[in-house]
């Protein structure tokens, strides 16, 4: 978004209200979701609309409605929906790419190679409308004549909302969602609809395997095993500290050793699991299933 | 490019002694450095400061920036004291010595280089903060000046120097690992040269001599604490202005074992959130570099 819009939206000094703060760190206590305090004013424009829609005077007025009130989970949701909305688009994370590009894929390629493998397993976890799964599937189509030749690879794409899902199999996207995609790729992989929207093709559909998954599911999470990498974007936020932590074991246990977990851009895994490894890679961070005997050394 | 011996890089770094360029208040400076916080005079710091107008408008620039947590600071005095004596001593240090380069000797961008420097030194001041180590300004100070070897590199050596940085950025390769090749020795080896010929303290060249191999026994911690931060700021677009092909796992990483070992809180610091916050700051750091260095 114009974070032009959002500053002005915000008076500097309304900022300054501590209850901002205190608003910052219950929602990074239960969701994980955390705004540095230089982009409090995005946070600040979020919450006005949902103080308009609660009529709540103030900020530390609006925070007893997360804290205290009897309804704080519904009115903690729809924060949450306000804060990850407009996330949703192609190649919204260049740095996650080029990440996988020069680092993650050339290692787990490596790995694989030496056992005899040479196909890989991708998940989006909560795909909402498609725009993750597909642009992974863009990506590595991209890629297959160059990093990728002689391999094959799937992606999984899940969600819990039937109506998300129906949406992702139709592959119809406007210019909000295909903002970040180039002319070049425009042109490969979608057809026109109508005059504003553009269709994902049939070659870019068909690798892409959708299917409706709660992340709760204990006997379908066990099934889906053999992973290299996991995409679990905001998802998570909705979740209670134990859900979240049952969650993390599936996801531990569904990806091979080697493999990474990676979450929304301002998520983080802290207290909430252990076992995977916090990796840094240029502008943007992965969680990594350390192989076994992996005993440090600073590069996985 | 032939490898460059280090005898022959000291004699290089004692040249630069007589270059005209060297500001003057670079020797007395480096000396009040040395001394004890109740020790050090302020009115002789503020007197340097307005000793060049320059200097002067850079601390009010920074004083008066977010990221050290002061509005409003219209005089040098007040500066002074708001920034606080130690650094000060950093900002007029490091504007000191990107004095020492000329402009058609820079085999890099100056404001990138800078950049780097001010964004490792304000993660240094946060981690230590975050983690109990006892003098967060030493380590603000260490963090600025890591990358001295870089200056002398680029002022004794630019064209051989400009290729070894092409090479890098072509390689997506680390610095010094290019250096190593290029140049036969590394940033962290000419550094330690020119901080012991200006007479820093010892931990103080620890940390510019083993910030990319963290081995040292003295000073381990400071040494420990500005390697992650010099890796934390390169991978949050805040490095040598190229792409490095890089996973770190930091936790992993053996300085972090030394840090954790001197700084048990490290164990428990939320590392994700440090670096959302460091992203938070990017924006402030930039305009601060750029406002001080940008020509």
């Amino acid at each position: 978004m114009a974070t032009g819009t959002a500053k002005s939206m915000t008076k500097s000094e309304d900022l300054r209200d501590p209850a901002y703060l205190k608003i910052r760190d219950v929602i990074y206590q239960i969701s994980g979701i955390y705004q540095p305090e230089e982009k409090l004013y995005l946070l600040a424009s979020r919450c006005a609309r949902r103080m308009s829609a609660v009529n709540a005077k103030s900020p530390a007025e609006y925070l007893e409605y997360l804290t205290d009130r009897g309804n704080r989970e519904a009115e903690l949701r729809l924060l949450f929906n306000e804060i990850t909305i407009g996330e949703t688009y192609m190649f919204r994370s260049p740095p996650q790419l080029e990440a996988l590009r020069s680092v993650i894929l050339p290692q787990i390629l490596r790995a694989k190679s030496a056992m005899g493998f040479k196909r890989l397993h991708i998940w989006s976890a909560g795909c909402s409308t498609g725009e993750e799964p597909y642009t992974l599937a863009m990506f590595l189509l991209e890629e297959s004549e160059k990093l990728l030749t002689g391999w094959t690879f799937d992606i999984l794409a899940t969600d819990l909302n039937d109506r998300s899902l129906a949406a992702a199999k139709a592959g119809i996207y406007g210019e909000y969602a295909l903002r970040s995609t180039t002319e070049l790729l425009r042109r490969k992989y979608f057809r026109p609809y109508d005059d504003k929207q553009l269709q994902a093709t049939d070659q870019l559909k068909s690798l892409v395997r959708f299917d409706r998954v709660n992340l709760s599911d204990d006997s379908k999470m066990t099934f889906l095993k053999g992973m290299d990498l996991i995409f679990c974007c905001n998802v998570l936020i909705y979740f209670d500290l134990g859900s979240k932590r049952k969650v993390m074991q599936h996801f531990f246990s569904n990806l091979l050793p080697g493999g990474y977990l990676f979450l929304g851009h301002a998520e983080s895994l802290y207290q909430v699991d252990d076992r995977f490894h916090l990796v840094h890679f240029p502008g943007t961070i992965g969680y990594w299933k350390p192989p076994v005997g992996y005993s440090g050394g600073g590069k996985p | 490019m032939k490898p460059h011996r280090l005898e022959e890089i000291g004699s290089q770094v004692k040249a630069l002694e007589a270059m005209p360029a060297v500001p003057a208040i670079i020797l007395p400076l480096t000396a009040m450095l040395q001394l004890p916080p109740d020790q050090v005079d302020v009115e002789r710091v503020v007197e340097l400061v307005s000793y060049d107008g320059t200097i002067a408008a850079h601390c009010l620039r920074m004083a008066n920036s977010p990221l050290f947590g002061r509005r409003n600071t219209e005089t040098v005095r007040s500066a002074v004291l708001a920034l606080g004596l130690k650094r000060i001593e950093a900002i007029l240090l490091g504007c000191c010595l990107n004095r020492i380069v000329p402009p058609d000797k820079w085999a890099f961008d100056p404001v990138m280089f800078w950049r780097h420097s001010l964004g490792c030194a304000l993660v240094s001041r946060k981690m230590a903060t975050l983690i109990g180590y006892p003098d967060p300004e030493k380590a603000y100070l260490a963090s600025l000046l890591h990358d001295l070897g870089m200056l002398v590199n680029t002022l004794a050596y630019t064209e051989d120097y400009r290729k070894c940085i092409q090479a890098a950025r072509d390689e997506h390769q680390a610095l010094d690992q290019s250096e190593e090749v290029h140049l036969g020795f590394t940033h962290c080896q000419s550094g330690k040269m020119l901080a012991e010929h200006w007479h820093f303290s010892g931990d103080v060249i620890d940390v510019i001599e083993f910030h990319h191999h963290v081995v040292s026994p003295v000073g381990a911690p400071l040494v420990a604490l500005v390697h992650l931060s010099d890796l934390l700021c390169r991978l949050r677009d805040l490095g040598y202005g190229y792409y490095e092909a890089m996973g770190v796992d930091l936790a992993g990483d053996a300085a972090w074992a030394t840090l954790v070992e001197h700084h048990p809180a490290l164990a428990n610091m939320d590392l994700a959130r440090l670096t959302m916050d460091i992203d938070g700051s990017m924006e402030e750091i930039v305009a601060v570099v750029d406002a001080v260095f940008k020509p």
